[in-house]
């Protein structure tokens, strides 16, 4: 009797999910719908310096979008940095990931060395870059004038045509080895028969790669690539360290447009409204992406 | 075409010896089972034929050439792995036409070969599905058909029948065996099903604990087990071991133990006394008035083509094989008889056999 009781107290206490979900709402909540429906609101108003308050607008903000050179030029620069950012980060991770995956002595403790870029904070990363591309003293700058790539002096986060390269640099540093962990993983989880089969059957190293592990690798490539590459797409800490978005807007990526246009200018209302379109930009492209490679969550 | 010659083969896992020196010399043309049971080592030797593994020690030859350190791929061999190996992004033609498109045939001919695989194996209409879309048995005859194109010198089968229903089972035996036939390549071919051994086999190389018991036809491995693991492992129901000693019955040597008494041939030295383990098959057993070995019956089981008695003899069982219209029943006291030609004999110490 007591012990029946006792059971279905329980069940009707635990077996809701409510309860157990309620946490997770509530950070969902404040920290991800609030904000959006926020910035949706805001988006139809603008703070008036003047008035010292906010005032409605309409559309105006929306309308701005479509008359904006700054934002075209902000969503090239993010486009450029995150094709080419992406492209090499899987090429170099795959790469890597294959040598490292082979047991030699010490591979190991490269393995372990990897995970080394991971720890530090993109804003300190961005900040040892900028030392390392100084014009008189960095390192980088130094090693490339050797090799003849670059004029003596040349500061190459203020060169228009060296400066996307310069950011481009750090983010493949710090990021390439969070490829090779997935794809690390990837491999290893790969049976081993289909390549002896194909040891047996004659086939050369690009051709089992191609053929073989590269389709087996498919679904751990495109979460890699969704994973990183709506991060990409947000890229500011190291433009906001490194460069400032210049010379000109040859670095000004999307999220530092909409940054200025809130902190420094504060346009609150135009600044949510570029936030409002870097999200459904990342949205669509996310989803399209899923949707074409099969990805199941 | 080819030989496969292995000298003091030797393979060591960590502080496991898997393989303790094997010798032995597989002739062109011959298809040849690995039999033994689980873990003793078929795998792994297969495995070293193809150069999927390195021995510890000793040689491999194919077609007289010592292979050691030649590439898999330069082997000439194709191999039938144990659960398929299949390339699981690739649709069936494709698994099966890979090893052409790696040596760069024409599309015409690739299609000609895989077609005509596709077509004795019964896949052709599966051609354009993926392995996960197939059944085992499916499975099994893609990687099957992904042997047969290529036109290897030897052909190695890891139990590629091992995950098949009994029926499809026997049909792709003959299907295997014609081929082979047909293609007068060489082939080793793993189980460790003896039914299997039996049935497809020129040459039977038995193994144990990673060595060799016996190397033998079918009927040789049967008739004359070299030892008493061979004799246990050959033949369903398996052969009855009594033990006992050998006596002089009126000159003539006889096999005694409690309530058994069988006549010898007169090949067997009678050396009175000396221990002995005495192999009797079920199937040459018969019941008769005069035989010498007496028992209870305690089970009489019914297979349909024949029956399977259950004797107690002393304090062991005993099977014996009889025709269905024999009249027995459980309790009954029975007595079996043996053509002394049958008797196979054992050392009671070494197991080696004796007669
Ligand atoms: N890669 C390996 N590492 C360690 N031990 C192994 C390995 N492969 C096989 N073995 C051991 O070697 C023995 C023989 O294995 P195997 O050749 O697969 O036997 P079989 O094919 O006759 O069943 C087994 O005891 C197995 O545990
Ligand atoms: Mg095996």
């Amino acid at each position: 009797m007591a012990v029946a009781n006792l059971t279905r107290r329980r069940s009707a206490l635990f077996d809701h999910p409510l309860p157990w979900l309620l946490p997770l709402i509530a950070i969902l909540a404040l920290l991800a719908i609030f904000p959006l429906f926020y910035s949706i609101w805001l988006s139809f108003y603008e703070w008036s310096t003047f008035n010292r308050q906010l005032e409605f607008v309409g559309w105006r903000n929306w309308a701005t979008l479509f008359d904006d050179d700054r934002l075209s030029a902000s969503l090239i620069v993010t486009f450029s940095y995150f094709a080419i950012a992406l492209s090499f980060e899987l090429v170099l991770g795959m790469g890597l990931a294959l040598l490292l995956d082979a047991d030699h002595r010490g591979f190991g403790f490269l393995r372990g060395a990897l995970t080394l870029t991971l720890v530090i904070p993109p804003a300190v990363a961005g900040m040892m870059f900028l030392l390392m591309e100084d014009a008189e003293f960095g390192v980088i700058t130094y090693v490339l004038q050797t090799i003849g790539l670059i004029d003596r002096g040349t500061p190459i986060l203020a060169t228009p045509s060296l400066a996307l390269a310069g950011v481009l640099l750090v983010e493949i540093w710090q990021w390439t080895p969070f490829m090779v962990l997935i794809f690390m993983a990837g491999l290893r989880s790969l049976p081993t028969e289909p390549f002896e089969a194909a040891l047996i059957d004659g086939a050369s190293w690009w051709m089992t790669f191609r053929r073989i592990t590269l389709p087996m690798m498919g679904k751990v490539i495109a979460i890699a690539v969704l994973i990183r590459g709506i991060d990409l797409f947000r890229v500011f800490d190291y433009v906001f360290v490194m460069t400032s978005g210049g010379p000109g807007t040859r670095t000004f990526s999307l999220s530092l447009y909409a940054w200025q246009q809130t902190f420094s200018f504060v346009k609150w209302g135009y600044g949510a409204t570029l936030s409002l379109v870097t999200l459904a930009i990342v949205l669509v492209i996310a989803n399209l992406f899923i949707w074409l490679t099969k990805v199941r969550w | 075409m080819a030989t496969v010659e292995y000298r003091n083969i030797v393979k060591n896992f960590g502080a496991v010896e898997v393989l303790r020196g094997l010798s032995f010399q597989i002739e062109p043309e011959t298809f040849t089972v690995l039999l033994g049971p689980s873990g003793c080592g078929k795998t792994t030797l297969l495995r070293l034929t193809a150069g999927l593994e390195i021995m510890t020690s000793g040689d491999v030859l194919i077609a007289g050439e010592r292979v050691n350190d030649v590439h898999p791929r330069d082997r000439d061999i194709a191999m039938v792995f144990q659960n398929y190996a299949l390339y699981p992004a690739m649709k069936v033609f494709d698994n099966i036409a890979f090893s052409l498109q790696v040596r760069k045939l024409s599309p015409d001919e690739i299609r000609r070969r895989v077609g005509e695989a596709a077509a004795t194996l019964n896949i052709t209409d599966y051609l354009d599905r993926y392995p996960k879309e197939l059944s085992g048995g499916q499975r099994q005859r893609v990687a099957m058909g992904r042997a047969m194109v290529r036109d290897a010198t030897v052909f190695l089968f890891d139990e590629p029948l091992s995950n098949l229903d009994a029926k499809l089972r026997a049909h792709m035996r003959v299907e295997i065996r014609q081929l082979h036939d047909r293609l007068g390549s060489t082939s080793i071919y793993v189980t460790h099903d003896q039914i299997e051994a039996m049935t497809m086999a020129d040459e039977i190389v038995l193994m144990h604990d990673g060595e060799i018991e016996q190397i033998g036809t079918p009927d040789e491995v049967y008739d004359r087990p070299a030892n008493r693991f061979v004799a246990d492992f050959i033949g369903t129901p398996s052969m009855n071991f009594l033990s006992g000693e050998v006596v002089a019955d009126n000159g003539s040597p006889a096999f005694r133990a409690e309530n058994v008494q069988v006549s010898l041939p007169d090949s067997v030295p009678a050396t009175s006394g000396r221990k002995i383990t005495c192999g009797l098959r079920p199937a040459d057993l018969s019941l008769s008035e005069t035989g010498s070995i007496n028992g209870k019956l305690i089970l009489a089981e019914k297979t349909g083509a024949d029956i399977h008695l259950h004797v107690a003899v002393g304090d062991r069982n005993i099977v014996a094989v009889v025709p269905r219209s024999a009249n027995v029943a459980a309790g009954q006291t029975v007595r079996l008889a043996i053509d002394p030609a049958k008797v196979h004999l054992f050392d009671a110490v070494t197991q080696h056999r004796v007669n």
